[in-house]
């Protein structure tokens, strides 16, 4: 023990603000780098696919919004700046909220850093900075941007160029400091120990955001109307003009008028924005520092604020004593019945109690109401007929891909259903009940639904809804087997929970299953068009033959295609049902082997191992 | 430096309307190890967490070596290192550049920090992997870690909240052999567990929390004159903190398993 010095007898000299300030910065950005060291190369290309996007939309976007300056007057281009700024912070918010609520909240070094003899300010400056960097790219598109394009656009003098980094300045603080405020009161409202899913949460609204952002090239192309922006915006005066009352709109003067030479002005607009940021970002930031330190806003590594569930009151013995009983034989009887349901009633409050599996419901929902608007309200959006044939596939899809979650949802408490006596057929078809019930319900009511809103006859409508139970059942069992033989688990994304080649496979297989399910389903329901070519094909006797042993093949699958409908219509149904069946308790049974067997839950990781 | 290094005076802490910590006043001496003992829920990480200034009392003081730790945050964190239940660590930071940082946080030269986190990861069998990621660590191997970065800086006082939890027995014993050196060295050492064995053969005093106050102090041999047995130190927790009515049902669980 001679290499523990003694303890210290008077604390070492104080350090300032800034010393502590740059010391949290440089370990910041040292955990940056190392993040970053860490990303596989398939984790940058996967990072590729989305920029580029945005690099199209923005170019899209730039072209419109160029083009449409230079045909407007000083007086709308200000008002069309005043509503850019206003994006700008809107998106400052609304992505500073789920950076404040990851960097704050959810940040696991708080209690690390408050413990240490560094200042909180300094702390908190640097979390917050974080948060402002990550605003950056709101900030430079809808704000920097717009502004530089103008200033060139009008050939501004230089000054100009000093008045737009002060405006992008105070709207990025603004907007930060807004974002900080708002999520003080998302972190009164999740409790610690669901910080992890609220970002999930957040994460999917922007995910979808986004998404339909990215649609409104796609829409203004579909429309075949040209987009208008400098005749919108004429149209508009009145909202342009209260623009002026804002942050956003004193911004836009500002550099109307630095454009124009009238940098006094442009000056007083500048240092009127910044001085708003600076009086909003103070107390927020004093707020939210103060806020840690009181302990009302606790830190999310510290104990939970559950709510207390209801003691069960067990009957008493005579004795006083709660009865405990010791192993009873009677217990093995038990059905495993049971055994299923509290596998699927297991999964179920799982995806009912994390926000971020409704989210797997949520957006197949969000894109069918796209689909479904675009073929009901836009002029060539697609028959109505392709529009159901889309609900169906998408329920085949839909159906194997909440199924392929299953086993990964059990991520690090895999060995649970592994060890306990029920593996086989319970597990598997709990699960199957879990994957299916929800997904079932839900698109039951998009087929339904739809096919009324287009007006489908009613014992179409039947058939439908009967075979979406089919089809949802194949297809989850298909999904199931993927599951259990691919199931991962990645910390750092636990809704990843199987791997990308599996995935394929699941897709692919289930299109070779709608496909054999249409084809059987010909029998039943002919098209007109097949029906005159089996008329006409002569009768055909076998022969020997690599060829000819095919032709006759189909020849006798068309066979039946001639007999009297209501023998046709029984054997279209028969053959659907045999195929059906194959297929689903087939792949049943090979997941229950495969359950008997014990599955394993692949530990994955978005970062190469060091 | 007064002798006492630890001292709350009416110290509480309320949570809406519960009350997590009520009037606690404690002292504890340089050289001292304290166990702080209590049943879940009793109120013992709330009091080390304020006696570390994470959390603000609601009322009365909490002084680290006669410094405020509200009043005087910097000055009284400085000679104080925490221990805390959970190992919660950067993941992205080799143990190397996790002790550089904290020596750093603690104001210490770096040429002395290089070479006492070397003494340290070799104290704690880190050094080979030292350079890898603590992300890739076990929970025994980052409750190491934080113990080497809690020693670093030569602290006065250390708070320490279940260190036991997640090692190895050749770990926690060169643990409790640093808590006994250090208490030698004049530091005093203030220790939560519900492990009684270390509270026992370790701890020269032991305080009994139990909702939000202190039942019961004083050395495991003082505590055994107040209840006037001589039982182990687990029968006196359990009499002091009223879980002794579960005796009987304890005894008829044996009795099932004969």
């Amino acid at each position: 023990m001679n290499i523990l010095p003694p303890p210290l007898t008077q604390a070492p000299p104080a350090r300032s603000f800034w010393q502590d300030f740059r010391l949290l910065a440089a370990t910041q950005l040292r955990l940056t780098r190392n993040k970053l060291r860490q990303w596989r190369l398939r984790t940058w290309l996967f990072l590729a696919l989305p920029t580029l996007s945005l690099l199209a939309l923005l170019i899209f976007l730039g072209e419109t919004a160029y083009g449409a300056l230079e045909t407007m007057t000083p007086e709308i281009g200000q008002g069309f700046l005043s509503l850019l700024f206003m994006a700008g912070v809107i998106s400052s918010i609304f992505f500073g909220v789920t950076a404040a609520f990851a960097s704050l909240y959810m940040s696991e070094d708080l209690e690390l850093l408050f413990v240490a003899p560094v200042s909180t300010r300094a702390i908190f400056a640097v979390k917050t900075l974080s948060v402002a960097f990550s605003n950056l790219l709101g900030a430079g598109l809808f704000i920097f941007l717009p502004g530089l394009f103008f200033g060139l656009l009008l050939k501004a003098s230089v000054l100009y160029y000093l008045w737009l980094i002060l405006i992008t300045l105070g709207l990025l603080a603004l907007g930060t400091a807004l974002a900080e405020l708002l999520n003080l009161i998302v972190m009164r409202i999740v409790p610690p120990h669901r910080s992890k899913e609220a970002v999930g949460f957040i994460g999917a609204i922007s995910g979808i955001v986004i998404a339909l952002l990215f649609q409104i090239p796609n829409l203004i192309m579909s429309s075949g109307v040209g987009l208008d922006l400098a005749g919108w915006l004429g149209s508009q005066q009145q909202l342009l003009q209260v623009m002026n009352w804002f942050p956003w709109g004193w911004g836009a003067l500002a550099l109307v008028s630095g454009s124009q030479g009238s940098h006094l002005v442009a000056l007083s607009w500048s240092l009127l924005t910044l001085a708003l940021a600076t009086a909003v970002f103070v107390p927020a930031f004093l707020l939210v520092e103060r806020g840690f330190r009181r302990g009302w806003i606790s830190l999310s590594q510290g104990g939970s604020s559950r709510k207390k569930a209801k003691a069960r009151k067990i009957k008493p013995a005579a004795n006083g004593i709660a009865p405990v009983r010791a192993w009873d034989e009677s217990l093995a009887l038990a059905s495993p019945i049971h055994g299923m349901w509290a596998v699927a009633k297991k999964d179920l409050l799982s995806i009912k109690r994390d926000t971020r599996e409704w989210f797997g419901y949520l957006t197949p929902l969000l894109l069918m109401m796209f689909f479904v608007g675009r073929a009901l309200f836009l002029p060539g959006g697609g028959a109505e007929e392709s529009l159901v044939g889309i609900l169906i596939m998408y329920t085949v899809m839909f159906s194997g891909n909440m199924a392929l979650q299953s086993f990964g949802r059990e991520g690090e408490s895999s060995w649970l259903l592994n060890s306990v006596p029920l593996a086989g057929w319970p597990v598997v078809w709990g699960k199957l009940l879990a994957a299916v019930l929800p997904t079932l319900i839900l698109m039951e009511l998009l087929l339904t639904g739809t096919a009324i809103a287009i007006g489908l006859p009613p014992n179409i409508i039947i058939a439908m809804a009967l075979g979406a139970i089919l089809i949802s059942l194949g297809a989850s069992a298909i999904g199931l087997f993927y599951s259990i033989n691919n199931c991962r688990y990645n910390p750092d994304v636990p809704q990843q929970r199987i791997s990308f080649g599996a995935t394929i496979m699941m897709f692919l297989i289930n299109l070779l299953f709608t496909g054999l399910l249409a084809l059987c389903l010909v029998y039943t329901f002919p098209p007109a068009p097949l029906m005159d070519i089996i008329q006409q094909l002569p009768p055909m006797d076998f022969v020997w033959g690599f060829p000819e042993t095919l032709l006759y093949l189909v020849c006798l699958l068309t066979r039946p295609l001639t007999w009297a409908p209501a023998l046709r219509v029984i054997f279209g149904l028969a053959v659907t049902m045999l195929v059906w069946a194959a297929v689903f308790f087939g792949f049943m049974q090979a997941t229950v082997r495969q359950s008997r067997k014990g599955f394993r839950v692949q530990l994955a990781t978005s970062f190469k191992k060091r | 430096m007064e002798n006492v290094l630890i001292k709350t005076e009416n110290l509480t802490k309320r949570f809406g309307t519960a009350t997590a910590v009520n009037g606690l006043n404690l002292e504890v001496k340089a050289g001292e190890i304290f166990g702080f003992l209590g049943p879940n829920g009793s109120g013992k990480t709330t009091t080390i967490k304020m006696l570390t200034g994470l959390l603000e009392p609601t009322a009365g003081s909490a002084f680290i070596c006669g410094l405020d730790i509200v009043k005087e945050p910097a000055k009284a964190k400085a000679l104080l290192a925490y221990v805390p239940d959970q190992p919660k660590l950067y993941g992205k930071l080799t143990a190397r550049e996790f002790l550089a940082l904290m020596a750093d946080l603690y104001r210490i030269p770096r040429e002395i920090s290089r070479q006492r986190a070397q003494q340290l990861l070799a104290m704690f069998d880190l050094e080979n992997r030292a350079d890898e990621l603590l992300e890739g660590y076990s929970h025994g191997m980052r409750q190491k870690v934080i113990l080497a970065a809690a020693l670093i800086h030569q602290p006065r006082v250390l708070l320490m909240d279940e260190p036991t939890v997640g090692l190895d027995p050749a770990s926690a014993r060169l643990l409790k052999d640093v808590m006994a050196e250090l208490a030698r060295q004049g530091a005093t050492i203030f220790v939560s567990t519900h492990i009684l064995e270390i509270a026992e053969r370790l701890c020269h005093r032991v305080g009994i929390l139990k909702e939000g106050q202190l039942i019961a102090q004083g050395s495991p041999e003082e505590l055994r004159s107040q209840v006037g047995s001589s039982e182990s130190l687990e029968d006196i927790f359990l009499e002091l903190t009223g879980s002794a009515e579960h005796d009987e049902l304890i005894k008829s669980l044996e009795g099932n398993g004969r």
